[in-house]
């Protein structure tokens, strides 16, 4: 791990290190006490269960609610443990550590201020929790796309899965999918109906409008002094972010000294094979010689590898040089290149500029003024309805590879006849 | 979330009304058996799906009529009026001055086309009242000429349009031994194409429901009003609010939630009493059931013998079954129960209809009728493949 930088004058101030701690708590969601990080730096087991939720908070990307406070303290600390891997996280120790919470406070401190020291966590974890005034909706896939939701454990299938079953699964699903997209329109004509009811309402002119939360807050007092009191909770951690960025050098050298007390790390080869965090309990010597079987396996693999690859080119060198050879391969490449052209051109199409990421707050407008900044539905959809028939084509073609595939199988067995579901 | 009707042909509407007249005055009981914001949130619920609100208050069902004459619908229309308490809108009708005497392909490939938009306009405007569309609810006959042609035409209309809505057919199954001498053939185009486009078929039999006339309720002339009222009744009582297990502390936004993956036959008259278990068995097996309870000491009523797994398809890890309760009583009726079941109850009648529709094509009786218009041998063919696989999955269970 790097050691950061830092400005020595900053620490110099009394008082200054609790101050950096508090702010840094109370930035994170559900941050633990100032004592914890004190006491994580001297390795104190009673640190280690709080700071194993922290890092659990802040590498799970579900929101915060009631179904993750009752997940076990293991298997909170095992997702954590494959997060960081995941991650990158250089330090062997945390994949070792017991998941009980009985030792490694002093690890996890580390991990946390390699997280910090990585990307804005307070600020990503302010963004995730906040409390949206108008009515929004997100036009990029980024979110959807970067959720990694924690791997499930893998299911074996027992024996072979009667495929009516899988038949019924999927009419659920189908089922299910339809409920959806109807109720989405169902809330997409109340929306409308509050923004075009509410015309004028609103002291923004350029809003022009209230959007739910806003006409909630008129019609339910009480709910708006609670909405009060949540925005009330979300400046106080903004101020808490700002505060912990200014404080934020005393913090790193701080940790420098967190880090000095630690045993030095050995060395990370270049070569050493990649470790999976679940690590079996076993003695250390145990552990080199796995080690050393590891790596003696590595390099057969290399020296196999290596005569493959030197017998297939010399075979592909003798039939890769034929005029037919070298036509089909000609005529494969400008298919590939004609089909990817013109993916991306449907693409870019109708596009214009990229859409901005992240969420956008809907706004009824009668005239067409709109603002440069602004998105308007149309253009949206129109990008959106073409992203949508190249994805039809492609869905097309692919169904026509499947039907030429069943027929060639189909027509393999003579004599018997497929008759196939009625198609839907 | 409201439902949009489309009522077709003479049976559709005839039926249609008898639904919402159900729907209505049960919502309007006094002797609902509950408390009186249970009530209120009831009549709420049932409005919202079901009517949509008028200046005078009023309310007008959420519905399109759609026949080839106008004989049936200004009757309904007039009937709806006469009431007082509800009505049809004024433009939610389409009809034209001739029928297609039961001739299914007339219906499917000339009527359909022919006034297609004015059709899908009708349903885009009722579509558009709604705030939320939960589905459509679609009531035809399966072996008359204009219902079942054209309702095959529009239920795929409908599945094109509004691909993301439910669609629940509701089709009335004819006679065994029908008046209409093609109604085989008829009924088996409609079976197939329903099955492609449509997400749930809820089957009536007549005949079924004939002998619940004549036999728990004593009715020495059954008319096909009797019949359609006691279908209304059914309907009526599947389709009022309930909780689910899910969501007790409100009804059920979505009345067309059902989880049906196959169509779902129904079966098991509505009982004035508890719903008490003499089935054999190994007599059916079912994909999914629903039972619904209304009325008193819903709570404390015991479905546990409906959860039987040897009620149910192997390949179910868990059994679809579902209750669905409410104390607000139904039309009276201290205690009632509903069984919505897709199960093999419905296979040994259409595998009779397929075999006599067999048999009369292998000879090309009256094909000349449909081919005609449109509809080739090829078109039987494959609906004949499509209901043979039906038959099989349904057997295989």
């Amino acid at each position: 791990m790097r050691r950061r930088r830092v400005d020595p004058a900053a620490g110099a101030r009394a008082g200054a290190l609790p101050e950096a701690i508090a702010a840094l708590s109370r930035s994170l969601p559900s941050g633990p006490r100032p004592e914890i990080f004190r006491r994580a730096k001297f390795d104190r087991p009673e640190a280690t269960s709080a700071l194993w939720q922290l890092l659990f908070r802040v590498l799970s990307p579900l929101p915060a609610g009631n179904a993750l406070a009752s997940i076990a303290l293991e298997v909170q600390a095992r997702l954590v443990k494959s997060a960081l891997c995941s991650q990158g996280y250089p330090r062997l120790a945390l994949a070792q550590l017991p998941e009980d919470g009985s030792q490694g406070s002093r690890e996890l401190l580390l991990a946390l201020s390699w997280l910090l020291a990585r990307g804005p966590v307070p600020e990503q974890m302010l963004a995730q929790t906040r409390v949206p005034l108008g009515d929004e909706m997100t036009v990029c896939q980024c979110e959807a796309l970067a959720s990694l939701v924690p791997p499930a454990p893998h299911m074996e299938a027992e024996g072979p899965v009667d495929v009516r079953h899988v038949q019924w699964l999927m009419g659920k699903l189908r089922f299910r999918w339809r409920q959806l997209v109807s109720s989405q329109q169902e809330q997409c004509a109340l929306l409308s109906k509050i923004h075009l009811y509410t015309r004028g309402c609103h002291s923004d002119q350029n809003l022009g409008h209230l959007s739910v939360t806003e006409a909630e807050m008129l019609r339910d007092p009480e709910g708006g002094q609670k909405l009060l009191r949540t925005l009330e909770r979300e400046s106080r951690r903004l101020e808490a972010v700002l505060a912990w960025r200014r404080a934020e050098p005393v913090f790193w050298q701080w940790m420098d000294t967190v880090l000095g007390t630690c045993a030095p790390e050995a060395p990370a080869a270049a070569s050493q094979p990649t470790f999976l965090p679940w690590v079996p309990e076993c003695g250390d010597g145990e552990l080199e010689l796995v080690v050393r079987e590891l790596q003696t396996l590595e390099e057969e693999l290399r020296e196999a590898v290596e005569r493959r690859r030197v017998a297939w080119e010399a075979k592909a060198r003798g039939c890769g040089r034929g005029p037919e050879w070298s036509a089909a391969r000609r005529a494969s490449r400008e298919t590939v290149e004609k089909e990817l052209g013109a993916l991306q051109r449907c693409w870019e199409q109708e596009s214009g500029p990229a859409p901005a990421h992240g969420p956008h707050r809907l706004v009824r407008r009668e005239d067409g003024a709109a603002g440069d900044r602004d998105l308007r539905a149309a253009e949206l959809i129109r990008t959106l309805r073409s992203q949508e028939a190249c994805l039809e084509a492609v869905l097309r073609q692919l169904q026509g590879q499947c039907r030429q595939e069943l027929a060639r199988l189909a027509g393999a067995l003579p004599g018997l006849i497929w008759i196939l579901p009625p198609g839907r | 979330m409201s439902i949009v009707t489309v009522q077709l042909g003479q049976c559709g509407n005839q039926i249609g009304f008898e639904v919402f007249d159900a729907l209505l005055s049960d919502s309007h009981s006094s002797q609902g058996l509950c408390c009186k914001r249970e009530n209120e949130a009831y009549q709420a619920s049932c409005k919202e799906r079901f009517f949509s609100e008028e200046e005078n208050g009023v309310p007008i069902a959420r519905a399109v009529l759609v026949d080839m004459e106008p004989k049936v619908i200004n009757q309904t229309l007039s009937k709806a009026a006469q009431s007082g308490r509800w009505k049809y809108g004024q433009h939610a009708c389409f009809c034209q001055k001739q029928g297609s005497g039961n001739n299914w392909a007339y219906g499917y490939s000339v009527h359909g086309p022919r006034h297609e938009e004015s059709i899908m306009n009708l349903i885009r405007k009722e579509v558009e009242k709604c705030d939320s569309v939960s589905g459509f609810f679609i009531i035809m006959s399966m072996a008359g000429g204009t219902g079942s042609g054209i309702g095959a035409f529009v239920t795929q209309n409908l599945q094109d349009q509004y691909s993301n809505s439910l669609k629940m057919n509701q089709i009335i199954w004819p006679y065994g031994t029908g008046e209409v001498i093609v109604q085989n053939y008829n009924s088996i185009l409609t079976l197939s194409h329903l099955y492609r486009s449509s997400d749930a078929l809820l089957v009536h039999e007549n005949d079924a429901v004939h002998k619940i006339c004549a036999k728990l309720m004593n009715i020495k002339q059954i008319s096909f009003s009797d019949i359609n009222q006691v279908l209304a009744h059914q309907l009526g009582s599947v389709f009022q609010p309930t909780y689910s297990a899910e969501s007790s502390f409100h009804y059920r936004r979505n009345p067309l939630g059902i989880d049906w993956h196959v169509r779902p036959p129904l079966s098991g008259p509505p009982s004035l009493s508890k719903m008490s278990l003499n089935k054999d068995l190994h007599f059916n097996t079912s994909i999914a059931n629903l039972v619904i309870l209304r009325g008193k000491d819903v709570q404390s009523a015991d479905v546990e013998g409906f959860k039987d797994p040897a009620l149910y398809t192997s390949w179910l890890p868990v059994n679809a079954f579902n209750v669905w309760k409410t104390q607000r009583a139904f039309s009276k009726y201290e205690k009632s129960a509903v069984l919505v079941s897709n199960s093999q109850f419905l296979v040994k009648p259409l595998d009779m209809i397929v075999g006599k529709a067999w048999n009369m094509f292998a000879s090309k009786a009256y094909i000349h009728q449909y081919t005609k218009f449109g509809i080739e041998e090829e078109d039987f063919l494959d609906s004949f493949t499509s209901l043979e696989q039906v038959v099989a999955s349904y057997c295989n269970l």
